[in-house]
């Protein structure tokens, strides 16, 4: 997709992992975007969806929308946003079903379209499931 | 101009399709389920409904002289082209209106009309002519006169069940979809708000406050034990087996019987339907069969007696330590009894329109094992053992399609009857403090 943007995103903790009840700061900058995209409004959050062989649940921590024209880029350049997570659920490599925690920015275009941009990182230090006939 | 696109990849870096356009299919297809259900309410209401409350309080009483009785016939086309009668009893009557006497047909309701002829000539014998009867006329159209009036439950029920779930489907449909037009998933599932209306299963979901995710453990504390300070509820799926299967031979030999007293009836009318009977045979044997299966049942779980499990602490908190009670009821032997610490994981799916639920069983740590367990009538067999949740074990986590569970599951064998599992649902929170790097969960 040539005309995609893209985001560098920096979490506040190089490795992504954080523990519960700690607070998260993330920074991002966009580059790509066209001339004639005009953002309409950029929505930040952190959340958790799960994986695996069901079907997805979703659970938002934090969530900003801003629409007021002079936060939204090309006027701002210090993008971000920060919070406190919560005390649950952890990430979780399970085998059919698995926690995962994310960081996304969506923005909104004129004429309706979006573009999200999704960034993982890891909840407490549960080890991956192992099946317990495996003992591996 | 490029077109809308209805699907966009689920991970990663992406423009997405167009919600606008999902959102709208969503609400036009509730939008017509709610104007059926409108427009076959007001059908209903205005031919059915509003005539009968109109006649009950609206109609003036009069006395009437019955002067003749007929039938209505009617020909009624089925779609699949056969021709059928149906026949409706009516009296002719005399009656004043402001002082000036008028004869008319008088109207009976829609559920005096049958198919059987003799049924409605019967009904009419009642109706003996020259006799004086009360009737109620309608004071904008006088020619239209009743001899009785009552309300039709029936009818009454068919107006509000069926619309009413029309409407209830498709309004509450349309406000979710409304609901989240132009709306990301994200901003949709920000707790409060519409949460409640746009995931009532979710929102509905008992979590506990300071544990998103995680379920709460009220059932678990609200029951004291009798050595340790909790006795723990049990889910044990034998138990919903047996009633599954009990409700199963009800409601097939509740068919049963209706058909065996229609063969019944048509014998002693000198009738003999072969078909009929031919049906109750296999019948018959299904449903002596589904009594058979739960009375065995029945007896295997009332022979093998309660199980109970108590606890020493709630909630449980990974890296703590548990004392644990086991208590078998019951009289006999058991072969075997064992009792195991298990994590099991959930998942949720559809497959095409049906809803399946996988479990898998991660993780299993045995608590106690016992061989030839002897039991008496009037005592139980007791056994304490002691439990630790791993500090790196994950905690427990339930929303609407997923679940991690944790359990305590005792099994037994006994030398007659089939193996038993019972199953004692815990819940784990999260560790207090701060998690340990990742490590190896210990292995069992």
């Amino acid at each position: 997709m040539a005309d995609a943007p893209r985001f560098v995103v920096h979490f506040d903790r190089p490795d992504r992992t954080y523990d519960p009840l700690a607070p998260i700061v993330v920074r991002y900058e966009v580059h790509g975007l066209a001339a004639h995209d005009t953002i309409r409004a950029v929505e930040h959050s952190i959340l958790w969806y799960t994986e695996g062989k069901g079907e997805e649940d979703l659970g938002v921590h934090f969530f900003e929308r801003i629409i007021e024209q002079e936060r939204l880029p090309p006027r701002t350049t210090g993008l971000g946003f920060e919070s406190v997570l919560p005390a649950s659920p952890l990430s979780y490599e399970g085998m059919i079903v698995k926690i995962r925690w994310c960081a996304r920015v969506r923005y909104f275009f004129a004429g309706g379209r979006d573009f999200v941009s999704e960034h993982e990182f890891l909840m407490g230090g549960i080890p991956p499931a192992r099946m317990p006939e495996t003992g591996a | 101009m490029k077109l809308q696109r209805f699907f966009g990849k689920k991970r990663g870096h992406r423009r997405t399709g167009s919600q606008a356009w999902a959102s709208f299919g969503d609400a036009a297809f509730h939008a017509s389920l709610l104007v059926a259900g409108l427009l076959f309410g007001g059908l209903l209401l205005s031919g059915v409904a509003v005539p009968e409350w109109r006649m009950n309080h609206q109609f003036q009483p009069t006395d009437a002289v019955v002067l003749g009785t007929g039938v209505v016939r009617r020909r009624v086309t089925e779609p699949t082209g056969s021709v059928t009668m149906t026949w409706q009893p009516t009296v002719r009557v005399r009656y004043q209106v402001d002082g000036r006497a008028t004869e008319a047909w008088s109207r009976s309701s829609r559920s005096t009309i049958t198919a059987d002829r003799r049924t409605a000539v019967d009904s009419l014998t009642r109706w003996r002519l020259g006799t004086q009867v009360p009737a109620w006329y309608d004071p904008t159209a006088p020619g239209h006169v009743v001899l009785e009036r009552g309300v039709n439950w029936w009818m009454w029920l068919l107006t509000l069940v069926l619309p009413g779930a029309l409407v209830a489907f498709g309004g509450s449909g349309l406000l979710r979809s409304l609901g989240r037009w132009g709306k990301s998933e994200e901003r949709c599932a920000v707790p409060g708000g519409l949460t409640w209306a746009l995931k009532p299963l979710a929102s509905a979901r008992r979590q506990d406050p300071a544990h998103p995710a995680v379920p709460t453990c009220d059932d678990h504390v609200n029951s004291p034990g009798t050595f340790l300070a909790f006795r723990l509820p049990i889910d044990s799926p034998e138990s919903w087996t047996l009633l599954g299967i009990g409700m199963f031979a009800v409601l097939w030999n509740a068919v049963l019987v209706v058909l065996i007293v229609n063969a019944g009836i048509d014998l002693l009318g000198g009738r003999t339907d072969l078909l009929l009977l031919g049906l109750l045979v296999p019948f018959a044997a299904v449903g002596g069969a589904a009594i058979m299966v739960f009375t065995r049942r029945l007896i295997v779980a009332s022979a093998i007696g309660t199980t109970q499990v108590e606890i020493s602490g709630q909630p449980l908190r990974p890296g703590g330590t548990y004392d644990v009670l086991l208590a078998q009821g019951g009289a006999g032997t058991l072969e075997s009894l064992e009792m195991s610490l298990e994590l099991e994981e959930q998942a949720t799916f559809r497959l095409g329109t049906d809803t399946r639920t996988e479990r898998l069983v991660v993780w299993r740590q045995p608590l106690g094992s016992w061989h030839a367990v002897e039991r008496t009538p009037g005592t139980r067999f007791e056994a304490r053992v002691t439990t630790t949740i791993p500090a790196a074990a994950m905690h427990s986590f339930a929303t609407e399609h997923n679940a991690v569970r944790w359990a305590l599951v005792v099994r037994g064998t006994t030398p007659r009857w089939p193996p038993f599992t019972r199953v004692f649902p815990l819940v784990v929170f999260p560790a207090a403090s701060p998690v340990a790097p990742a490590t190896i969960l210990p292995a069992p």
